[in-house]
């Protein structure tokens, strides 16, 4: 791209202007002739330096600005192209020029003052400052030992995780068994937080959860030895686990959309939830639907919410989703409900299946970890390791093998 | 579409300026393909000076032409080629990435595109010693995952860290905030690193993944989404170009009525990247249960033949560990 714009290259500018105003023909002929020598004897580098620069001031077209349509159409109506052309205007100058309104045009000088500027799309991470971030964070155990060493510790905080599975299953078992997790003191290797959940289908069942959260905290209680971990026990109860969930019970995928908008405000005065759950995202996406399109769209945008979410707050966010019928020729095959582009929504998709009597959780896609297959079993105190399948001696942490050999005796029990 | 001012040329005053507004006259545009000589009796101005203004603003906005001999020269200068690291996938790229070039990643959920462009961030920024910029829209770059890929280059913790630092992380969520980093890369980092010049300069510039950030705004009764969509795949093509680096970015897939699977985001976008590749699970692989075997489909690109295939392992990045074991490797490591 070598497009001239005023002012870039002064000799260049006056060259050309020279032959514009020429007088006679005979005169602008040899200039133009003398021009194009000009042109013809520059050499590699004059032109690689002249292209770098005139690169360098390429300005922004000011549709790429986030405005409304109506405020675009206005502005390119009164001609203006590129945000450059605009930075020298004030708000009633620009009134003036545009038909735009004071609070229109206020909106617009704003996002052409942030956005061309250099600081608009904030300080880059360096990986090695990520890694860092990475090692701070915990991950949420899901109290199944094996899941938790094929998924380095657990479901991971400030990443998207969707769980598939067929009805029975037990999606809903994990997530409330995460929703106990999430709160389990700091001083046992958890997370101390505070849990969002999202109930879409009216699955969510209070006496599952008093009966993991029992379990949880019996577990702990066993596990005591020391002064602080004394303390951390008797704040650490049923009664506490029940008052640190949020439950927001949405009917319909409106309702659903609604409370994602508000959710960082609430996120932002809730500074410990460390976990939202949203069980299942599919049921309100499979219903009502005329335009396929459409929900397409939304979904794909509520992804990016929830990812954004994810990020800046730090939270783990887990959903669910169901599973359809894909019929391929005569070979019919389980997948995913919500479609191809949604299975791109998720860092991490874990599916739920049956293998016989055994249930399964497979890994489908991980950035970090390799794809695995791990049972697991629902038993009454929740989501657990099955108990006859041999443990695999790996190194975790004290806490961590302390709490998952206080699993298995739980379980075998 | 510029819009005229005073001093833009000589010859454009106040007083002209205000007779063109009058005539309706506002841009650079509306000068250049309106009729001189009725505007010059509309305006009374003398068809000479109207004619001259055309004159430079058409030559100040016109673009220039370049031999190709001296093109040529600036390619074999200025081109590189980056290895993505993994033979398979630089036999079926011509040797690497092309700097200057769109490349794009297609695949379906968990087929690999993000450890594709993992492997190409630690490639270029451990082994190649240069600067890349990592666009992430979709939350999914693990810097863990970085750190086991590099430990299987190197032993050394201080050239991991100084790899890892060559890595610089964005974490964009939506198509504007996405424009506004490349605008910004334009105007300010690449400048520097293009005249800075010597080691360490960006190279490469990694998206992952476009269509997250595209396809929220199409389908439905939505227009806009088709003009951003246009604008990212601008603004990348023209860095690429005139910053000499490799644009990498990655696409999801849509099942097509025949069930066959092709690239998203549609047809226009389809004349965007100059090399396309799919990427899909092995078929043999699926039976024999789970594996890292990918295979990669060119499926346009100006220098190969397409629709040739190549079979590569994903744990080729992390191959001297041998296999299932990476995942209870990096435990090991984080724990630590």
């Amino acid at each position: 791209m070598g497009y001239f714009t005023a002012g870039n290259n002064k000799a260049m500018l006056l060259l050309v202007s020279c032959v514009a105003m020429c007088d006679s023909y005979f005169e602008k002929v040899r200039a133009e002739l003398y021009l194009q020598g000009m042109l013809g004897h520059w050499s590699r580098r004059d032109v690689w330096s002249c292209r770098q620069q005139l690169a360098g001031q390429m300005q922004r077209p000011v549709s790429s600005l986030s405005l409304s349509p109506s405020v675009k159409v206005k502005l390119a109506g009164a001609g203006f192209q590129f945000t450059a052309e605009l930075l020298q205007f004030t708000p009633a100058q620009l009134r003036a020029e545009t038909a735009l309104s004071q609070e229109e045009a206020l909106e617009v000088l704003q996002a052409v003052r942030t956005g061309g500027g250099e600081e608009g799309a904030g300080a880059p991470l360096t990986a090695l400052e990520l890694l860092l971030q990475e090692e701070d964070f915990q991950s949420i155990m899901t109290f199944s030992s094996q899941l938790d060493d094929a998924l380095g510790g657990g479901l991971p905080v400030g990443r998207m995780t969707e769980i598939c599975g067929a009805p029975g299953v037990g999606k809903t078992q994990l997530c409330l068994q995460l929703s106990v997790n999430v709160q389990v003191p700091q001083c046992f290797g958890g997370l101390e937080g505070q849990v969002i959940y999202i109930d879409t289908e009216g699955s969510f069942l209070l006496q599952r959860v008093v009966d993991i959260a029992d379990a949880a905290v019996r577990h702990c209680s066993l596990l005591v030895e020391d002064d602080e971990q004394r303390a951390a026990v008797t704040t650490f109860s049923v009664e506490t686990v029940l008052s640190n969930i949020f439950l927001v019970r949405c009917r319909d995928y409106v309702e659903l959309l609604a409370e994602l908008h508000l959710l960082p405000g609430f996120l932002l005065e809730h500074p410990r939830v460390r976990l939202l759950v949203i069980d299942s995202v599919a049921f309100p996406f499979r219903q009502l639907f005329d335009e396929l399109s459409q929900r397409t769209r939304l979904l794909n945008s509520l992804a990016q919410q929830l990812i954004a979410i994810a990020t800046t707050h730090h939270v783990g966010v887990v959903i669910t989703n169901q599973m359809t019928t894909r019929v391929r020729g005569s070979q019919s095959q389980l997948v995913p409900a919500l479609g191809e582009s949604w299975g791109h929504a998720s860092s991490i998709r874990l599916l739920l299946h049956w293998q016989g009597c055994q249930q399964l959780a497979t890994i489908l896609k991980s950035p970090g970890h390799m794809e695995a297959d791990i049972q697991y079993q629902i038993t009454s105190a929740g989501f657990r390791d099955t108990s006859q399948s041999e443990q695999p001696q790996s190194k975790r942490p004290r806490t961590h093998s302390d709490q998952s050999a206080a699993t298995q005796r739980d379980t075998s029990c | 579409m510029v819009v005229l001012k005073e001093g833009m040329c000589p010859g454009l005053d106040e007083g002209l300026l205000r007779d063109l507004r009058a005539a309706d006259i506002k841009t650079v545009e509306d000068l250049v393909s309106s009729d001189i000589e009725r505007l010059a009796q509309q305006c009374s101005v003398s068809y000479k000076a109207l004619f001259a203004i055309r004159r430079v603003l058409l030559a100040q906005h016109t673009a220039f032409p370049v031999s190709g001999a001296d093109l040529y020269e600036e390619l074999l200068s200025s081109t590189a080629i980056l290895s993505t690291g993994n033979p398979s996938l630089d036999k079926l790229l011509d040797s690497g990435l092309y700097t200057g070039e769109i490349t794009e990643l297609s695949g379906g959920p968990g087929s690999g595109k993000s450890q594709v462009c993992f492997g190409v961030a630690v490639h270029v920024s451990h082994q190649l010693k240069q600067s890349v910029i990592y666009i992430d829209t979709t939350g999914g770059l693990t810097a863990g995952r970085l750190l086991q890929m590099l430990k299987t280059e190197t032993s050394s913790t201080q050239e991991q860290t100084e790899a890892l630092q060559r890595i610089h992380v964005f974490r964009l969520f939506d198509v504007f905030s996405v424009l506004d980093c490349l605008y910004s890369l334009r105007g300010g980092v690449l400048q520097q690193a293009s005249v800075g010049g010597g080691g360490g300069s960006v190279r490469a510039v990694i998206v992952d993944s476009v269509s997250a950030v595209i396809s929220p705004l199409l389908g439905g009764k939505q227009t806009e989404g088709m003009s951003l969509m246009i604008q990212v795949a601008g603004v990348l093509k023209t860095m690429a170009k005139d910053f000499n680096v490799a644009a990498l970015v990655t696409n999801h897939v849509t099942t097509s009525g025949s069930g066959e699977v092709q690239p998203g985001l549609g047809v226009s976008w389809s004349h965007i990247p100059r090399t396309r590749i799919l990427l899909q699970r092995a078929e043999n692989a699926a039976a024999a249960g789970r594996s890292g075997l990918r295979t990669a489909t060119l499926i346009k690109s100006s220098r190969q033949p397409c629709h040739i295939k190549e079979e590569f392992d994903l744990r080729w990045w992390s191959r001297s560990e041998g296999g299932s074991s990476s995942g209870k490797r990096k435990l090991e490591e984080t724990d630590s």
